[in-house]
């Protein structure tokens, strides 16, 4: 069982909320100070195809080319505090002691060589891949094929023991049921797949997270429901796109926030990562540190809440970005400057009291240009928090009641003309509701029908959530 | 704070809301179907994603045409309806899912009554990168093509290299595909390329996800780009019409906006 569920928001109210300052601030890695009254940049970065090549090819990517570019410019701008982050690539998680352990040692070396030299605050997050496959199994001992769940499990070990500050992941449970149900607008099966299943495995993931992370000294940061929401809503994308239904992917991200959590409920101490969209949500009810990612990451993707979406940041992130040459330097330079000259945006507005005014001129400016960025916005994300919470106890009524209440402030929004949606954003959202609210109120009773319901779905089997 | 005091046309422009089409499904719809009131009947089961009538509707169709002309003029034609909404906006990509799951229904019913199973226009090996486990693209793309009349077989993600080659040395399609999320993953489709090669295998290799480019993908033999699944059906046809993967990039600009 979880450790702790939350049956209160940690914040009073809505305007507590504020980018650079957490209830729980952190301080870990070189001498790199999180939550507690400033804002850090937090850069991330990818290989080029074929520098996976060999254990050396992929060092030499990483480390000498791509770290080193981080501090120098990091320097050279004048940046008091980075954070790196690496997502883990296959190839690092399927043989972390071959391909992983240099890496993050060599990462860690450079940086404490910078930190030495200049006096500059740095961490690095590993986020270790989450390969594991729902027909082979989630957990230990099921997947004969590939035995992702151990290799997962390796990897933190690895990263935890060779220079990690932070861990993380990008947890993938219930995606099975979630990518079913997205392409067919049920949001239902979502609050099934993400809502109920996502929740179950992240409390095995993230007991065991906690535990090595504990063990080893290192921060179990948080979690994202990239494999999930953030799915939904690329696929939702702008206003040329029409896969799903902005409304949809807006409910989706409400229901995600009540699974994040449980990262937190298990003893991960934020911050969580930054393509969680979700953040401010489970900051609200959590109180913890978060990362968050918006203009700064048009490298990796386009969304419609790209200056809001830093309201409530602990971290600013660019997402993730390709290592290649831009004519400013290479790119993980040229965005650590889009990202690090935000956060210093940010701070220079706290100096001057002025952070709750910024934090406000960036929600107007993006409050009404979708749903989903409507209802993230500090004073929403609140009410769904606090919806979340007064269902604290369990998984599924308090996904469901947050995907009720989101829908519920989008409509009362559209219905005063000041949230505009399209014809089928409205149809969707009604039926998302009625949908909801046809569902039991008693778990027992929900999963007894979803069970059936979504039997035959690929990949799906009971057993990884041990129902 | 009051934000809904706020005045947002200076700075946001609704183009959604702009160019939404007053247009019914109905209407574009009434456009289009066969005139015959029984192929029109599974036309309109399969726009409007009538799965539980599909069956009937197709037995009653069948008692008046032939097995392929159910197929054709009823459950093909639904589905091309359901392109035109979903190309004018007007249907999302749900719409088309459960369009075509009530063509799925139709389609094997239909199909149980041709002697030696029904002609498709091609076939189609399709795959996830090996060490890559995302595959809704590919998914989608599967569903699309299927519903366009091709045969897919289907090897799922995180496929090994050497599994995707043995499967298009069996299947000899018309075309193979690959999908990556990762940089990492997607370095192996020259790979893939280069052992079909080997084997004198030299189809269109259609490569598509959220890390792949068009620069990357024309950088290795047989490499042909696709950015969104909608495309695969277009970029399929042209290679079962004769076009090798050199012709498919030359008129790559044209077949893709000419789709639009």
């Amino acid at each position: 069982m979880a450790a702790k569920r939350f049956t209160k928001t940690e914040y009073a109210s809505a305007d507590e909320l504020v980018f650079g300052e957490s209830k729980y601030p952190l301080s870990y890695g070189l001498g790199l100070k999180v939550g507690a009254g400033a804002v850090v940049p937090e850069i991330n970065f990818a290989p080029r195809p074929g520098a996976e090549k060999n254990p050396e090819t992929l060092k030499r990517e990483y480390v000498d080319y791509i770290t080193k570019d981080v501090l120098d410019r990091a320097v050279t701008l004048g940046f008091p505090a980075v954070q790196l982050e690496n997502e883990w690539i296959s190839q690092m998680g399927a043989n972390a002691e071959r391909f992983a352990r240099p890496i993050v040692e060599g990462q860690k070396a450079m940086m404490r060589k910078y930190h030495d030299e200049y006096g500059i605050a740095l961490a690095i997050r590993h986020t270790i891949a989450d390969q594991r496959e729902g027909d082979a199994g989630l957990r230990p001992g099921m997947d004969t094929r590939h035995s992702y769940p151990e290799k997962l499990m390796e990897s933190l070990e690895v990263a935890v023991k060779s220079g990690a500050d932070v861990v993380s992941i990008e947890s993938v449970g219930g995606k099975e049921i979630a990518d079913y149900a997205v392409v067919r607008q049920d949001i239902r099966g979502w609050l099934f797949g993400i809502g109920v299943l996502g929740s179950i495995d992240m409390e095995w993931l993230w007991s065991n997270i906690v535990d090595v992370a504990k063990r080893g000294k290192v921060v179990p940061g948080g979690d994202t429901n990239c494999a999930g929401a953030n799915t939904a809503m690329f696929m939702a994308g702008g206003y040329l796109d029409k896969d799903i239904p902005r409304t949809f992917s807006a409910i989706t991200r409400a229901i995600a926030a009540a699974r994040t959590l449980v990262a937190v409920e298990c003893g991960a101490t934020g911050p969580d990562k930054d393509c969680g969209y979700e953040g401010p949500i489970v900051k609200a009810v959590s109180g913890r540190p978060s990362s968050q990612e918006g203009k700064g990451a048009q490298d990796a993707h386009a969304d419609l809440m790209g200056n809001l979406i830093a309201q409530t940041c602990d971290l600013w992130s660019n997402e993730s970005v390709e290592y290649h040459p831009e004519f400013g330097g290479s790119s993980v330079q040229c965005w650590l400057g889009v990202i690090g000259y935000e956060a210093s945006l940010m701070n220079a507005a706290k100096q001057m009291k002025a952070d709750r005014t910024l934090r406000d001129v960036y929600v107007a400016s993006d409050r009404f240009r979708s749903p989903e960025a409507f209802i993230l916005a500090y004073d929403n994300a609140f009410k769904i928090g606090q919806a979340i919470a007064a269902n604290g106890n369990d998984y599924y009524l308090r996904a469901k009641a947050a995907g009720i209440t989101a829908a519920e402030l989008i409509q009362e929004s559209n219905d005063k003309g000041k949230l505009k949606l399209t014809k089928e954003e409205k149809d969707t959202l009604s039926r998302a509701v009625a949908d909801l609210k046809s569902l039991p109120d008693e778990q027992s009773k929900f999963l007894e029908w979803a069970l059936k319901e979504y039997k035959d779905v690929p990949a799906f089997d009971p057993r990884n959530y041990e129902l | 704070m009051d934000f809904d005091s706020i005045k947002t046309e200076s700075f946001l422009t609704r183009y959604d809301i702009v160019v939404e089409t007053k247009e019914t499904p109905q209407e574009i719809a009434a456009r289009m179907y066969p005139p015959e009131p029984a192929l029109r009947k599974v036309a309109e089961d399969v726009v409007f994603l009538k799965a539980k009538n599909i069956q009937e509707d197709v037995q009653a169709a069948l008692a008046e045409f032939t097995p392929n002309q159910v197929i054709d003029g009823g459950l093909l034609r639904g589905i091309d309806i359901v392109s035109e909404l979903y190309g004018r906006g007007i249907y999302y990509l749900p719409h088309v899912m459960v369009a075509a799951d009530a063509f799925d229904k139709g389609i094997k019913l239909a199909e149980k009554n041709i002697a030696g199973g029904r002609e498709t226009k091609g076939s189609v090996v399709m795959h996830a990168a090996e060490g890559d486990p995302h595959d809704i693209g590919k998914n989608i793309a599967a569903v699309m093509l299927k519903s366009n009349g091709y045969r897919v077989i289907d090897l799922g993600r995180d496929v090994l290299v050497d599994d995707v080659v043995k499967t298009v040395e069996a299947e000899r399609p018309n075309v193979v595909t690959g999908t990556a999320l990762m940089t990492t993953t997607m370095s192996a489709f020259p790979k893939v390329a280069d052992r079909l090669q080997e084997k004198g295998i030299n189809i269109p290799f259609i490569c598509a996800g959220g890390a792949v480019n068009r620069a990357y993908v024309e950088s290795f033999p047989m490499g042909v780009y696709a950015a969104k699944a909608a495309e695969g059906p277009r970029l399929v046809a042209k290679a079962v019409e004769g076009w090798d993967w050199r012709k498919i990039r030359e008129n790559w600009d044209q077949l893709i906006s000419g789709g639009k």
